[in-house]
């Protein structure tokens, strides 16, 4: 989920540059003053120590290849997880939408029905009328849960656009700001100045920081703070930091949290979809997002999107 | 270039007055309706760039009227107005497909960059998203 790029010198170079290459010269010129016998000597001393140099790069060059290769793998999986959840999602929420339209149709008959006092005189009017009422509702309920199921699935269509991430997330704040105050929430903002614009989808960059804010606040039971944070590093990555003072992620949960339907919301509260969600929405803008977390004291997410690099088809 | 056409839905008929009255100084095409069913008579009938919607209003609420123009006239850019700045409206909203959102009150000019946005982002669409 996070990528690193290593900007010194490889092994190989370093090792050749460090002791090799001073080495063969060293070889050379004491060569170049002992008598024969010694050089076949020193020659296989010389042997030796390039085959030595030789299989220590080689071995750590492996290592980090197949380190590397592992990292891949679990983020393969975890995509092509992803998008058969997708197709299945999608397919059931379908199949599910077309039932519940017309349950919600009948029950609103039987409403109207009721409105024309079709129960005037039933004792167990209240009771009825009561059952139906409840009908209409868990519908809502289920509608809203394969609506999430679309929304999920649905290919996000990226249009790349010039965005002002500082202007963008401070929008965010604003929106999450008023709800987070009533619950003591203080947000604060660490801004970079002077960043570049980012070249990216606003508007599905937008459902991601709003995704994360309201984490944040939602983590935070009685007060606290949530810190938004912009900055670069190097040239071309636009990093977006959001950080809480709130009841943070165990070691266990931090492994799913990314997962679609994995919550720790009590049911009906949350579906689980909205970090899966914004990693989709994140795969798709070329971007990618992290997340640290100590139990007890707070988590970090951090979004880092390149910041010229142009999506779409 | 031609202007670009905006379509302001608000329950509050003063506002959509007001709103024409500035806007359409701005060099925007713009026109008002005052619920979301009437908004939806309109987009039938002509062809606009950027709908401006308030999230609350009676009956059709701007949540509903969204999903709507989205299902029917996809390539319609929409952005939110709220006064009151709900999350859940928001998060909604977004995953609706609302190219963005505003709180009010707001200044004309961060409106009207806005809306340059969305109307932008309408014409690189249409062109395939290149």
């Amino acid at each position: 989920m996070r990528s690193e790029r290593s900007y010194e010198l490889g092994p190989l170079t370093e090792l050749v540059l460090r002791y090799a290459l001073p080495g063969a010269v060293l070889i050379f010129c004491v060569l170049s003053h002992f008598a024969e016998a010694w050089q076949s000597v020193l020659m296989g001393l010389a042997l030796c120590l390039a085959v030595l140099v030789t299989a220590h790069t080689l071995t750590s060059k492996i290592r980090r290849i197949s380190l590397r290769k592992s990292e891949l793998d679990i983020q393969l999986i975890q995509s092509q997880k992803m998008a058969a959840i997708g197709v299945l999602s999608s397919g059931v929420a379908h199949e599910i939408n077309t039932p519940l339209a017309i349950i919600s149709q009948e029950a609103e008959l039987i409403q109207h029905a009721f409105g024309r006092g079709v129960l005037e005189g039933l004792k167990e009017a209240p009771e009825i009328k009561d059952s139906v009422a409840q009908i209409v509702l868990q519908v809502d309920h289920c509608r809203e849960i394969t609506h999430k199921l679309l929304s999920f699935a649905r290919k996000r269509e990226a249009i790349s656009q010039e965005t002002n991430i500082n202007g963008l997330i401070e929008d965010m704040v604003q929106l999450v700001e008023r709800e987070a105050k009533l619950n003591n929430i203080r947000i604060n903002r660490k801004y970079a100045q002077g960043l570049p614009p980012v070249v990216t989808d606003p508007s599905l960059l937008r459902q991601v920081v709003l995704n994360l804010l309201n984490n944040a606040v939602q983590a935070i039971q009685d007060g606290g703070e949530v810190t938004a944070s912009t900055g670069l590093e190097g040239q071309n990555i636009a990093v977006m930091k959001f950080t809480d003072t709130g009841c943070g992620i165990s070691k266990d949960d931090l492994a799913n949290i990314f997962n679609p339907f994995f919550t720790t919301k009590p049911p009906g509260k949350g579906t689980g979809l909205g970090l899966s969600i914004c990693l989709t929405i994140l795969e798709r803008l070329g971007g990618t997002v992290s997340v640290q977390s100590e139990p007890g004291k707070g988590t970090t997410f951090a979004v880092r999107l390149p910041v010229g690099r142009r999506v779409g088809q | 270039m031609e202007k670009t056409r905006v379509l302001v839905v608000d329950d509050e008929r003063d506002f959509v007055e007001l709103f024409i009255n500035r806007f359409s100084k701005r060099d925007l095409d713009v026109a008002g309706v005052t619920s979301g069913a009437e908004a939806l008579d309109y987009l039938d009938q002509h062809e606009v760039d950027v709908v401006v919607l308030d999230v609350k209003m009676p009956g059709m609420d701007g949540l509903e009227t969204l999903q709507e123009i989205k299902k029917r006239h996809s390539f319609v850019e929409v952005i939110m107005l709220t006064g009151h700045g709900s999350v859940q409206s928001g998060l909604d909203g977004m995953s609706y497909g609302a190219y963005d959102y505003i709180l009010k009150p707001f200044k004309i000019d961060d409106l009207l960059k806005r809306i340059h946005k969305a109307s932008e982002r309408k014409l690189l669409k249409a062109k395939g998203g290149a």
